[in-house]
């Protein structure tokens, strides 16, 4: 299961559509073995992708959701203190020398195993998600280096854990931190843009079962020029598989105004987009199902002024 | 067709091209999982290769950009759309440095896609001219540097070139104040400390060992303060002329002081001039040569600012950013739509301070347009000429915690 061709079958069936250069870094990543850095605009499916990979590949998913103040502690592993301190108590009187004890106490039972320390420890390769590492500060940066290049944890207590098994590493980005060359340079690097009109549609109909080609191809092109917009919040493909349920669940077949405008708050989560939308209605129009002549001549039938003058549908 | 026979010579010519002449960082373990990756892949899918290279190769955004330009103009330099047997061999592109190579050339002659990065970004051809245009530049001679900015940014032709200069340690000690003064509060995260507000229990534990398992002294964690990022925006059109010099100063002694600071100067287009700055900061003299979009050109600060929320916003203006905007505020572009980037960098940022020179001329009045439209958005209004300006904007800037 490693050329591009079988993981776009498998994520496929999964009901996750990835392009070829997606699907080449997957196979590189599994190939090398190093970990995959993907960046990207918000909503593009960038954890999704973690999540199908290790069930494509039968494997344990372990995500690490970073956020600002993560530490060591709480990524990679921690002592069990109360439970040191029982035993440190309780083996007072065995008359065992201080050296003993202390090697019993820092031994690995009392070792409380977190994300990054568990993915290395674990039977079969497991596929680790490090989720939104720009959130996390700079400082933690320094302890995914070691866990990242070499594949160990070196515990000062304990000595240095070395991975049985290489853990499949996806680290996922939202560009509100620049990351740094160091930790750049550990990883494959993917950037994973908004999806093409094609796989958008693909992508809602392998998503929202029972959606029509009309409806869906519709939805894509309205979401190619809603993107286009200057929006502060522009949609991903979140929004509009949000879109596409809220119109199925409404029984909608066809989008005209009416429905947009009732619609709108499953695309644009900021209120001055609105407004914006509103300003560029004329863009939207030709994709909106109200126009009378939407069902001449099988184009939309409408003559539409792009502002460098009139488009005629072609003869 | 390419400039050595065997496939190992070609992946090696193309990776001194990358380092060369688009400033990738590659070092031996790119090149060998790049070769290494050559035998897994359909080598004959062009597509494939280029997928995986990229993964390989490239590092963010800009550089996966970059990749398949510098992909096209190496192994398919001939018009697009010709077979690979009839296209031109790619020359040697290893001798000296400050010779043109070929791929330079064309890139030269190209035409406009790389000139204006105002706007095509979407369309994933602009990559940010910093970017390609500097490399090692200390070290080069005018006519290798001319070369880059000529296909970096274009209409340089007849530009006398910008120096960033060195400032003076009064320049820095101001600098220096004015980021101690930003003090943004407390982050979130805990740090050791002498004293705090709350108890380590794992380092009080782990200090209790040396004296027998008795906790003799007790470990604390306090927050640590968050310190600032800074974005400088200088107005380089020209009805500034005469007065950047102090804001590229600024600008330069900030950069010296901190690392998180960025600069970017615009007229009507807008252009990073972070690394510029950085290497001036260091004590050495940048030559740059601007687009007359974005120096010496007319003024454009609301598109200009609109430009930069759409392109760096995400990643630069965030809680923690001062917004340093240097302009006289002569707008000639729609007061709204520079009242609404303002706004949005109000919203985000934590805080904008304007710094405009004309409030030193006497009997000024902030009543152009452009002004009125920024001034309620503004948390700092000052002008700085010199290192005791700084200093005193130090003292009486301001920031929403």
């Amino acid at each position: 299961m490693t050329s591009a061709a079988d993981i776009r079958t498998r994520f496929r069936e999964r009901g996750f559509v990835v392009d070829d250069a997606f699907a080449t870094s997957l196979e590189i990543m599994l190939a090398l073995q190093k970990p995959l850095l993907i960046e990207g605009p918000a909503g593009v499916g960038k954890t999704e992708s973690g999540k199908v990979l290790a069930e494509v590949l039968e494997a344990r998913l372990i995500r690490l959701q970073c956020y600002e103040g993560l530490d060591a502690m709480a990524a990679l592993y921690e002592w069990n203190y109360p439970r040191q301190m029982l035993h440190a108590r309780l083996s007072e009187s065995t008359g065992a020398t201080i050296a003993q004890r202390e090697a019993e106490i820092f031994s690995e039972p009392y070792l409380l195993r977190r994300p990054l320390l568990e993915a290395l420890t674990e039977d079969r390769s497991p596929v680790l998600l490090i989720d939104e590492v720009d959130r996390a500060d700079e400082a933690f940066e320094a302890y995914l280096l070691e866990v990242l290049a070499e594949w160990q944890v070196t515990i000062p207590e304990l000595g240095t854990i070395r991975a049985r098994h290489r853990p499949h590493v996806i680290l996922t980005s939202n560009r509100t931190r620049e990351l740094s060359d160091a930790l750049r340079r550990r990883c494959l690097y993917l950037w994973l843009p908004y999806p093409s009109l094609e796989q958008e549609v693909e992508i809602l109909r392998a998503r929202v079962p029972g959606l029509s080609e009309r409806l869906a191809d519709r939805i894509a092109h309205l979401m190619q020029v809603l993107r286009g917009l200057p929006l502060q919040k522009a949609p991903g493909v979140a929004e509009s598989l949000d879109w596409a349920m809220a119109l199925m669940s409404l029984h909608r077949e066809h989008l005209d105004a009416r429905t947009l405008e009732q619609t709108l708050g499953c695309v644009l989560k900021v209120h001055e987009d609105r407004s914006i939308v509103v300003e560029h209605r004329a863009a939207l129009a030709p994709y909106l199902a109200d126009a009378p002549a939407a069902s001449e001549g099988g184009g939309y039938g409408l003559a539409t002024d792009f502002g460098v003058g009139t488009v005629l549908p072609g003869r | 067709m390419y400039p050595f026979g065997d496939l190992p010579g070609n992946l090696a010519a193309f990776c001194g091209v990358l380092r060369r002449e688009y400033g990738f960082r590659l070092g031996p373990g790119e090149i060998n999982d790049a070769a290494r990756v050559l035998q897994r892949i359909d080598l004959t899918d062009q597509q494939h290769v280029r997928d995986a290279w990229r993964t390989i190769l490239s590092s963010s955004r800009e550089t996966a950009i970059a990749f398949d330009r510098a992909f096209d103009a190496f192994f398919f330099p001939g018009p697009s759309g010709s077979p690979q047997e009839r296209q031109p061999r790619t020359e040697r592109a290893v001798s000296k440095s400050d010779a043109p190579t070929s791929a330079e050339r064309r890139l030269a002659e190209q035409g406009p896609h790389t000139a204006d990065d105002a706007d095509d970004d979407d369309t994933g051809r602009g990559a940010p001219s910093d970017e390609m245009a500097d490399d090692e530049p200390s070290a080069e001679e005018p006519t290798a540097r001319w070369e880059r900015a000529r296909y970096s940014a274009l209409d340089v032709e007849g530009v006398e070139p910008l120096d960033v200069r060195p400032v003076s340690p009064a320049w820095r000690d101001a600098a220096r104040a004015l980021v101690r003064r930003l003090q943004l509060g407390l982050s979130r995260r805990w740090q050791s400390a002498p004293r705090g507000r709350r108890f380590d229990l794992r380092r009080t534990w782990r200090a209790s060992l040396q004296t027998g398992g008795e906790a003799v002294t007790a470990r604390w964690l306090r927050r640590v303060h968050r310190s600032p990022r800074i974005v400088v925006l200088i107005d380089g059109s020209r009805s500034m002329i005469g007065t950047q010099g102090p804001a590229l100063d600024l600008a330069v002694a900030l950069a010296g002081v901190t690392r998180r600071v960025e600069v970017f100067a615009f007229s009507t287009a807008l252009t990073s001039l972070t690394l510029h700055a950085r290497r001036a900061g260091s004590g050495r003299l940048v030559k740059v040569f601007l687009n007359r979009n974005t120096w010496g050109g007319g003024t454009s600060i609301g598109a200009s600012l609109r430009t930069f929320l759409q392109r760096h916003g995400e990643r630069h203006v965030t809680r923690e950013t001062l917004v340093l905007i240097v302009s006289d505020g002569l707008d000639v572009g729609e007061p709204e739509v520079l009242r609404d980037a303002m706004r949005e960098i109000r919203r985000r940022a934590a805080g904008i301070t304007w710094l405009n020179p004309l409030l030193e001329t006497p009997g000024y009045e902030p009543s152009s347009r452009g002004m009125v439209a920024a001034r309620p958005h503004i948390t700092t209004f000052a002008a700085v000429s010199d290192p005791e300006g700084l200093a005193r904007l130090a003292r009486i800037v301001r920031l929403r915690r």
